[in-house]
């Protein structure tokens, strides 16, 4: 079975709008994958109007607050980088016990690839008290260009919750079958925190996958 | 085979079982983020009678429907009130309309109610005569626009897998991933329903219980009315991918209009505030607030724990029939009420601090009376008495309007105003069942909301007073109205605006009232009532310098009676009384002679007018001239020696 991957459109996010942007993402693409029975939740974004949906699962919740958090540290050290986030779908084998593997082997069937271009310069605070920076800038326009900005994330924001969607209309085989009593997917958060070298191993370890025994029956 | 065939017969029967569902459950999940009206919140009863299983859980359990698909949803009453139609007829499309409906800002608020209850189930029978619930069709849709902002077809397209080769039908796997797929497209359904622009609107709608001039409503049908080429440029279409069945292609998509930020702004805008009252009132507008919020829904918060209070000695109140024994003239608490009551409302916290501890007891009780009585005016009183003119007041206004608002509350009285039940709870309790007895107390209730409407009640609990308290009838008055006759450019309103001023009309309310209810303030009476109890005495400056500005322009006006006014009968009461504004109080309990009426009644009648006779004319000159007397003398009294007022009185009197 192959890896579908998906990457999303690069949305360009100053650092307060970070939280709320991944996860009205990551939540909207887990809640696409909870296919066990869920009672979802609509979640007003409080930035932009947009409402999104999540699984309702408190694990879920932890877990991409807990990942979101490390992202943003990550980008506090790392400020005026583009970032990755990607979300991997996998399921577990176990595998006939060899030499070197473990027992337990990931196999990644999905990875949505979240593309932030965290952007340093108008920093609320930062903004006002440097007017080396902004000397030309009086408030006013400032103000504007900051209200249009929002709307483009905004509209930006919305094409990838789009993307998503359709993405997860337009490939519906290689999702795995639904086993009873599981409400999710087992999933994982990659930030680039950890370090680049871990990404080169989820990849090699997916290509080192091959075949969805499940699928294909 | 005949084991393949069976077994190709039930996977036949599941996926059309599957189908079906597939239909209900998307349905369900359009409606629920489209049709306001069937919020989860607003929903109770009707739910409950038509799947009982499920009547008790409401968010937590897992009713039945909510595994299909493995989607638990909200419990939406437009779904449920449908048949499941498509349950018998798979093969016809399901079409979804969400309509936009617009509504002139200025339509009659009596017909708002019955309309809102149509925008429940809206279908629109009359044009669309294959719709479910086509027998709807009733008031008039004409004032109002409708713009179909999103159409959602489901359908089974029945190009059949089949016929490509069953033979090589995989059958199991092909269930379970069927139905996999379906759970996927459900879920991108339910995400996109949100992330539609209609669902703004929804959840403007749905938020702060605000008014709109517009609305959601739907209409669910199994063809398609095609647009205008015009609608077509405005509509967009998402269309989602396809699910092949044994039975055909399983189709849903959505055209939907892409903007509509110009009608969400243009119509908020377009509220006007005269709405309000009307909406609020009407118990369909939120049926559940109605109820739970009673309690908290105080005027004032001073006034929050006396509401409790006023409720057991409203009982008892109940429990013992008025005794007519101690009757007050139903005139003096009238007056009371409109003159104290606004102010009290005005300032709720400063009113009661000043109060020596008898009086703000006394007080609270009418507040907490307040709280709870509904406007009574509206009731329809068994007195025979004429229509009672209302004074311009603009709530005067409201309140006529709203006795016709559609409001069901249990009791008669109650259903009177949406502005008075909005603001004072109107508990469908007991307490509101004592009609008769209610209704000398009732009268304060409306005083607190405005004066106007105290006014208005006044007269119709004087009405009633009269016939219980004919006995203790006042000769010069005879109808408790003349007290209110005072000419309404009277400058009074201005001086209740003073805070304290009103106090001691409170207390003569409460006089009044209590005499018939409550054993509890007999004994509070008799402490107000003695004119030295320092309560009885306590004078309010601020409000004695308003009245006597106030009486001074009133002699002004009417100059040729001044000859008669030095003999008054009441004068020695009056003067008495006059010694502190509180003193209105004391007479009314005291003595009961009519004199003291005009006086106090003169004062705290403000705008209103009503028919009264030369004689009552005159009587309440004097009163006035004695009370202007009184009240200069007593300051000036004050002036010289803070003793006791009294004292220097009373000889005058004698």
């Amino acid at each position: 079975m192959n890896c579908e991957v998906c990457q999303l459109k690069e949305l360009e996010v100053e650092h307060f709008e970070i939280r709320e942007v991944l996860r009205c993402i990551l939540h909207t693409i887990v809640f696409h994958r909870a296919l066990g029975l869920v009672r979802p939740k609509d979640i007003d974004l409080e930035l932009f109007e947009i409402t999104y949906v999540q699984c309702g699962d408190f694990e879920v919740e932890k877990k991409i607050d807990e990942k979101i958090e490390q992202f943003v540290s990550w980008v506090e050290k790392h400020p005026n980088k583009k970032s990755q986030i990607c979300l991997s779908f996998y399921e577990v084998k176990s595998k006939q016990p060899s030499w070197f593997t473990n027992k337990i082997e990931r196999l990644y069937w999905e990875q949505w690839y979240v593309n932030l271009n965290v952007t340093q310069h108008p920093k609320p605070h930062s903004g006002k008290s440097h007017h080396s920076k902004m000397v030309a800038d009086p408030g006013e326009s400032a103000y504007e260009e900051r209200s249009v900005r929002r709307a483009s994330l905004e509209a930006s924001l919305h094409e990838v919750l789009f993307q998503i969607i359709k993405f997860v209309n337009e490939k519906k085989d290689h999702v795995p079958s639904i086993s009873e009593g599981v409400i999710y997917f087992p999933y994982e958060i990659t930030i680039p925190s950890s370090s680049d070298s871990a990404f080169g191993m989820d990849m090699i370890k997916r290509m080192l996958q091959t075949g969805h025994p499940t699928m294909l029956s | 085979m005949s084991s393949s065939n069976s077994n190709t017969h039930t996977e036949a029967a599941k996926m059309e079982q599957i189908i079906a569902e597939f239909f209900a459950k998307s349905l369900h999940i359009i409606l629920e983020s489209r049709s306001p009206a069937m919020s989860s919140r607003n929903y109770s009863a009707d739910q409950a009678a038509s799947s009982p299983s499920s009547s008790s859980s409401s968010s937590t359990s897992v009713r039945p429907r909510d595994k299909w698909f493995n989607l638990a949803l909200r419990e939406c009453p437009a779904t449920l009130e449908n048949p499941d139609i498509w349950r018998r007829m798979n093969l016809e499309p399901m079409v979804v309309d969400v309509i936009l409906v617009q509504r002139p800002p200025d339509r009659d608020p009596a017909n708002s109610s019955l309309k809102k209850d149509l925008f429940r189930n809206p279908y629109l029978k009359e044009r669309y005569p294959f719709s479910w619930n086509s027998d709807q069709e009733e008031l008039g849709y004409d004032a109002k626009t409708e713009k179909i902002i999103e159409r959602w077809i489901v359908q089974c397209e029945s190009r059949r897998l089949r016929d490509n080769g069953s033979g090589s039908r995989r059958s199991i796997g092909t269930l379970h991933t069927f139905y996999k797929k379906l759970i996927l497209l459900l879920r991108s359904l339910y995400a996109t329903v949100r992330l539609l622009p209609a669902h703004k609107i929804f959840r403007d709608l749905n938020s702060s219980g605000q008014i709109r001039t517009f609305t959601l409503t739907h209409r669910v049908s199994s063809f398609v009315e095609p647009f205008t080429r015009k609608e077509e440029t405005e509509m967009q279409r998402f269309g989602f991918n396809p699910v092949d069945t044994s039975c055909g292609r399983l189709c849903l998509s959505v055209v939907y209009r892409s903007s509509l930020s110009d009608i969400r702004s243009e119509s908020s805008t377009q509220m006007s505030p005269q709405f309000i009252p009307d909406y609020v009132g009407s118990p369909l507008a939120d049926p559940l607030k109605r109820i739970p919020s009673l309690p908290l829904s105080h005027g004032s918060p001073s006034s929050l724990p006396f509401s409790r209070r006023h409720s057991w000695s409203y009982d008892l109140y109940k429990a013992s029939p008025p005794s007519v024994s101690f009757s007050p003239s139903p005139t003096h608490s009238e007056s009371h009420a409109s003159i104290s009551n606004p102010s009290s409302r005005r300032f709720p916290t400063m009113n009661l601090p000043p109060h020596p501890p008898e009086i703000s007891s006394v007080h609270k009780k009418n507040m907490s009376y307040d709280e709870y009585c509904p406007s009574p005016n509206f009731t329809p009183s068994p007195s025979p008495s004429p229509p009672i003119y209302i004074p311009g007041r603009h709530l005067a206004k409201a309140l006529l309007r709203s006795e016709s608002a559609p409001v069901s509350i249990p009791t008669g009285k109650l259903s009177s105003s949406p502005v008075l039940s909005n603001k004072q709870n109107l508990p469908p309790s007991p307490p509101l069942k004592g009609t008769r007895s209610g209704n000398p107390r009732t009268d304060t209730s409306t005083g607190f909301v405005q004066t106007g409407a105290s006014v208005e009640k006044l007269f119709s609990l004087g009405k009633d007073d009269t016939r219980k308290y004919s006995g203790m009838r006042i000769p010069s008055n005879s109808s408790p109205q003349i007290s209110f006759s005072r000419s309404p450019s009277r400058s009074f309103p201005d001086d209740f605006d003073d805070p304290d001023f009103p106090c001691p009309f409170d207390v003569e309310d409460d006089d009044m009232t209590d005499p018939s209810s409550r054993p509890e303030s007999f004994d509070q009476r008799g402490v107000l009532c003695d004119p030295l109890e320092p309560g009885g005495l306590f004078p309010v400056r601020n409000s004695q310098d308003a009245a006597v500005g106030a009486l001074v322009r009133m002699l002004r006006k009417a100059p040729p009676l001044r000859q008669d006014i030095s003999t008054s009968i009441d004068l020695s009461q009056v003067s008495r009384s006059k010694i502190s504004s509180s003193s209105f109080q004391e007479h009314v309990q005291i003595s009961e002679t009519p004199a003291i009426q005009p006086a106090s009644s003169s004062i705290a009648s403000s705008g209103l007018v009503a028919s009264k006779t030369t004689a009552d004319a005159l009587e309440e000159l004097r009163g006035y001239k004695e009370l202007m007397r009184d009240l200069l003398l007593s300051q000036a009294d004050r002036s010289d020696t803070s003793a006791n007022p009294t004292s220097f009185q009373k000889p005058a009197t004698g």
